[in-house]
């Protein structure tokens, strides 16, 4: 009976260690900046599923979006592409370069929808 | 927060650049229309020539007596005054927010230097303000105005240091960085900060005047 109840808390612990270990890792937690030359502003925290838990979004293409000659494609998302892919560090015209293009996605749905940081430190972590 | 941001980036901004700029343009062509009605006279000896004589010397460090004879306020008014233009219309954090507002954009300081320059200009206040209490000269000449408008001048720069370097109460900071950039934006027409717009016609005035007429130097 002893053995019985230390192989289910050994059980229990390991899957715990597993599930959190697995998740944390499925997990983003920081903005992939890479596409990026040279940062100047420190990094941004970033748990996808939780904000997405917090913000009610459910639609991948809110944030992962696809314009077509200027126009929102409803039923198309690009959460398989880089944002680098579409948006370059010096595009023009109707497609904004990429900086401007990460901010606007973040700030500009946070300013929308009246939730969520909209100063420059309350998301890049001090330097 | 974000409404009190929405509000004092938004139309708050947009009020003070209004007033800044209309205010401005008011201010200088009343300037122009005052002297044609009370000093027409003045326009048979302005010349270029002479204006710029004076603008000169008086844009040279040392160059006029009285710099000489005050050698820290000379060298601490020009840093001063070139990190006041500078800091502000360089900096990268104003020119991210102006390309994604109405996508203009130019060259950046880097942070790091407009950091220092942010900290000689608040030095700079901080001499103007024991200057005014500790010269004879010049405590003779304050009124609590003075001390209204080295604060106004202070104040942006102050929050604006306290906000890049994300101390506590960023978010309060930050706020206050914006409403009191957007105080002295309108102050700069409407009280003594306007010497920014009327300088150059001082200089002109005085070196026309000292150059055509009374052949003599005004530095």
């Amino acid at each position: 009976m002893k053995n019985g109840i230390l192989i289910m808390f050994a059980v229990l612990l390991i899957s715990v260690i597993t599930f959190a270990t697995a998740s944390s890792q499925e997990d983003v937690s920081y903005i992939d900046t890479s596409s990026f030359g040279k940062t100047v502003r420190g990094m941004v925290p970033f748990e996808h599923d939780e904000h997405n838990d917090n913000a009610g979004l459910e639609d991948c293409n809110i944030c992962h979006h696809v314009y077509e000659d200027g126009i929102f494609m409803e039923d198309e998302s690009s959460e398989d592409q880089m944002c680098s892919e579409c948006h370059d560090e010096d595009s023009s015209g109707d497609k904004p370069p990429l900086r401007t293009a990460f901010h606007k996605n973040c700030k500009g749905c946070h300013l929308e929808s009246k939730a969520g940081p909209v100063m420059c430190g309350s998301c890049h972590e001090k330097n | 927060m974000n409404t009190l941001y929405q509000f004092v980036a938004g139309p708050l901004l947009w009020i003070a650049f209004a007033l800044f700029i209309g205010g401005s343009l008011y201010k200088v062509i009343n300037l122009i229309l005052l002297t044609q009605k009370k000093e027409a006279y003045l326009f048979c000896f302005l010349s270029w020539k002479w204006s710029l004589r004076s603008i000169l010397h008086w844009l040279t460090p040392f160059g006029p007596r009285n710099m000489k004879l005050h050698p820290a306020m000379t060298v601490v008014t020009f840093i001063f005054h070139i990190c006041l233009l500078l800091t502000p219309v360089f900096l990268l954090s104003h020119l991210i927010l102006l390309e994604e507002s109405i996508n203009i954009s130019w060259w950046a300081l880097p942070d790091q230097v407009a950091d220092i320059m942010t900290l000689l200009i608040i030095g700079a206040c901080i001499f103007f303000l024991v200057r005014r209490i500790n010269s004879p000269e010049v405590r003779y000449v304050t009124s609590a105005s003075d001390f209204v408008l080295l604060a106004i001048v202070a104040a942006p720069f102050v929050t604006g240091f306290w906000a890049y370097h994300q101390w506590a109460g960023y978010q309060p900071a930050m706020i206050l960085h914006i409403v009191t950039g957007e105080i002295m934006l309108v102050a700069i027409p409407f009280t003594r900060l306007s010497h920014m717009l009327f300088a150059v016609f001082t200089r002109a005035y005085i070196g026309s005047e000292f150059g055509g007429v009374r052949h003599a130097k005004d530095w």
